[in-house]
């Protein structure tokens, strides 16, 4: 029988941090960057849990609380930003959008 | 409370002459000469009723502690540097204190005549306080920087008096090389300060003489000084300025242009006469450069025709006589050639300035003549200072010239070339001055009819002061000078003054002689003659060379130094802009992958550089 040791949640959270980072380099369509973004940012929710279970203190607790309400919040901004920028260009992929370069 | 007060008077005429000026120039009106004069000439007299009082109670004391001193307030405090704002009334002071002030009233006195007609008259007063006061800052203050205060006041006020008439360009220019060639000379006397500090810890005049100084340090320190004193008491290599300041008003011309700024030298030589006296190198020095001004300077007035300016080139030789006396030790004989001077040469000023004043500006000697009879006391009184500055005896320039003539013979550090250059020095002297004398006082009016008729006799405030000088022309010689300063001077000498002084008459009476029989008669114009063109050199060498290094550097320096290193700089940061702008791709995820990359070899540093643990 396996018990679940606090660094085997980092090494999952490194995981899927790194698949988001990647997504968010890599990809071009907006709309995977933004899922991306949310990955990257629970990859770091699970380290939070994962060091308050280690430490035995609930603070990491609390900052994953604030965090998924914030990228709520942020999500539904960006999802916003990106529905705004397919009406305006007819487009979602990122290397299409450079107005401002040029 | 004296020596305080004695500085104070000018100072306090100088700003009601000031205020004055400016309240009446911005409401448009004119000061009453007679009201600006007499408040300027009252606060000079009472300066030397004050000097007299302060003399007379010198004199009361025993010759060793003859110092009246009076210390107002702590001036600068810096690390080891302390300076005390005090005054020092002595008997070299007394001197010249007198002198500043006794012949300073007359000419004030003088000048509510003589410039009667001027506009600014308040201005000039204050002026001429102003001049006072700090000439009196000279020779009272206690310290090096003291006198150096009053050094730079009299050449401010000698530049402000030189341009007076500021608005005819020759005027200003005189003032500016005035004041240029002044300030050559303020180098040597800065200089000669830091290696003073340096070396002997003070700037205190009387502590400064006691230090121990190594030879070398004597003889710096005294080249120095006396390289200041050559820019102020315009001495060869710096007298070119000295004829220029002519340009003044006649009354400032024998203030301060004849008997007390330029004679400044002579004082700061005298004060520091026992570190001068310690150097044979300098002492030379001064006794050949004196010499050979005194010669130079009597050659050029042979050749001039223009009436302040020989009497001009006149001040520079008898300056040089002064700094012969300093050059071989007898620094009390040429202290009292600065006060017999100081009387008979401020007569001359004064007298030829009367002469001018009765011929409306005419200054040229070659148009005047036969005005004997009609300027009667000019006359006697320019004869009086005439007698005087040819040495004839009972005349106080006998005294002192032969006494100098004396010195440079028997003194240890006189010789037979100083003694040479002397002698015939005097000679011209009495030849340039009876050529003088006879060509303004005798023969043919040369000038208009007009103007002859016209020419009269000065008001009373003018000839006051020329009957007093007279006087004192004539018995300043009686008096002696300071025996304090006796340095090196002969004790016994095979050679009888006696016929020293003979000697002289009979040389003076020659040159005199010389001049009578070719001018006597025969007043042909002669054009002033720039025998040797030392203005025309100094363009050249200075004015010239200096625009053709400046054009040179204009042209070369600026076009393969300065230009190329601003272009190279230019280029520097034109290239790594070119570099660093590879960099800017515009897509946001470019930059996120090197914000990543970054972070990645922050930490890489960090963790493996460092190690985990590791103390950063």
């Amino acid at each position: 029988m396996i018990t679940l040791e606090p660094w085997m949640m980092l090494v999952v959270s490194m995981i899927i941090f790194c698949i988001g980072l990647l997504g968010v380099i890599l990809r071009k369509n907006l709309l995977i960057m933004l899922m991306c973004v949310e990955l990257m940012l629970n990859g770091v929710n699970l380290s939070f849990v994962a060091f308050s279970k280690m430490h035995q203190i609930l603070d990491g607790h609390l900052t994953v609380l604030f965090v998924m309400t914030v990228a709520a919040a942020e999500s539904a901004v960006g999802l916003g930003l990106v529905i705004a920028l397919f009406r305006n260009l007819r487009t979602v992929d990122s290397d299409q959008i450079q107005m401002l370069r040029d | 409370m004296n020596n305080t007060l004695i500085i104070l008077l000018p100072l306090l005429g100088f700003f009601i002459n000031g205020v004055w000026h400016l309240i009446a120039s911005s409401k448009g009106k004119k000061v009453s000469p007679f009201a600006s004069g007499t408040i300027a000439t009252l606060a000079m007299a009472g300066s030397f009723a004050l000097a007299l009082t302060q003399f007379l109670k010198l004199r009361a004391m025993p010759v060793e502690s003859r110092l009246i001193e009076e210390t107002l307030f702590q001036w600068m405090k810096l690390g080891g540097l302390s300076v005390d704002f005090a005054l020092r009334f002595d008997s070299l002071s007394a001197v010249f204190t007198l002198v500043i002030t006794g012949v300073g009233t007359l000419i004030h006195l003088y000048s509510v005549g003589y410039m009667s007609d001027e506009e600014n008259i308040a201005k000039y007063f204050s002026y001429l306080n102003f001049f006072c006061f700090m000439m009196l800052n000279l020779v009272l203050g206690a310290t090096l920087p003291h006198v150096f205060l009053g050094w730079e006041g009299v050449g401010l006020a000698s530049y402000l008096l030189i341009g007076f008439w500021y608005k005819e360009m020759p005027n200003v220019l005189a003032g500016q090389k005035a004041f240029i060639m002044n300030r050559i000379g303020d180098l040597g006397f800065l200089i000669a300060m830091f290696i003073g500090f340096k070396f002997a810890g003070t700037l205190d005049l009387l502590e400064i003489q006691k230090a121990v100084l190594s030879p070398h340090v004597v003889t710096v320190f005294g080249l120095l000084i006396f390289f200041a004193c050559t820019g102020k008491s315009a001495q060869i290599p710096l007298f070119t300025w000295l004829p220029d300041a002519m340009a003044g008003p006649t009354p400032v011309s024998a203030l301060i242009h004849a008997a007390t700024m330029v004679t400044s030298g002579i004082y700061l030589l005298a004060r520091l006469n026992p570190i001068i006296a310690a150097s044979d190198i300098v002492l030379s020095t001064i006794a050949i450069v004196g010499g050979l001004t005194a010669l130079v300077a009597a050659i050029i007035a042979c050749f001039q025709s223009d009436l302040k300016k020989v009497l001009a080139y006149s001040t520079v030789s008898q300056l040089g006589f002064m700094f012969m006396a300093c050059g071989v030790g007898a620094f009390q004989v040429g202290v009292f050639h600065v006060m017999t001077h100081a009387f008979f040469k401020a007569l001359l000023f004064l007298a030829a300035g009367s002469v001018i004043h009765a011929l409306h500006g005419e200054q040229n000697i070659f148009e005047m003549g036969g005005l004997r009879k009609k300027l009667p006391l000019t006359f006697i009184t320019f004869t009086a200072g005439w007698a005087a500055i040819l040495g004839l005896p009972p005349f106080s320039g006998f005294f002192s010239k032969d006494e100098i003539i004396y010195e440079t013979l028997v003194s240890h550090h006189g010789n037979k070339i100083i003694f040479g250059l002397a002698i015939i020095s005097a000679a011209l002297t009495a030849f340039y001055m009876t050529r003088l004398y006879l060509l303004v006082f005798f023969g043919n009016a040369r000038m208009d009819k007009k103007k002859f008729d016209h020419a009269h006799e000065s008001p009373w405030v003018m000839g006051a002061p020329l009957a007093v000088l007279a006087t004192l022309s004539l018995v300043g010689g009686w008096f002696g000078a300071p025996v304090s300063l006796d340095h090196g001077a002969a004790e016994v000498s095979e050679i009888s003054p006696h016929l020293i002084m003979f000697v002289s008459v009979v040389i003076a009476t020659l040159g005199a002689g010389l001049a009578f029989f070719k001018y006597s008669k025969n007043t042909k114009v002669e054009k002033t003659t720039d025998v040797f063109g030392i203005d025309r050199i100094y363009g050249v060498a200075f004015g010239r060379g200096l625009q053709k290094l400046s054009s040179g550097a204009a042209k070369y320096v600026e076009e393969w130094v300065v230009q190329r290193i601003i272009q190279v700089s230019a280029a520097l940061v034109d290239l790594s802009g070119n570099m660093i702008k590879v960099l800017q791709v515009g897509s946001a995820q470019a930059y996120l992958m090197m914000i990543v990359l970054a972070v990645v070899a922050i930490f890489a540093w960090f963790f493996l550089g460092a190690g985990i643990y590791g103390n950063f």
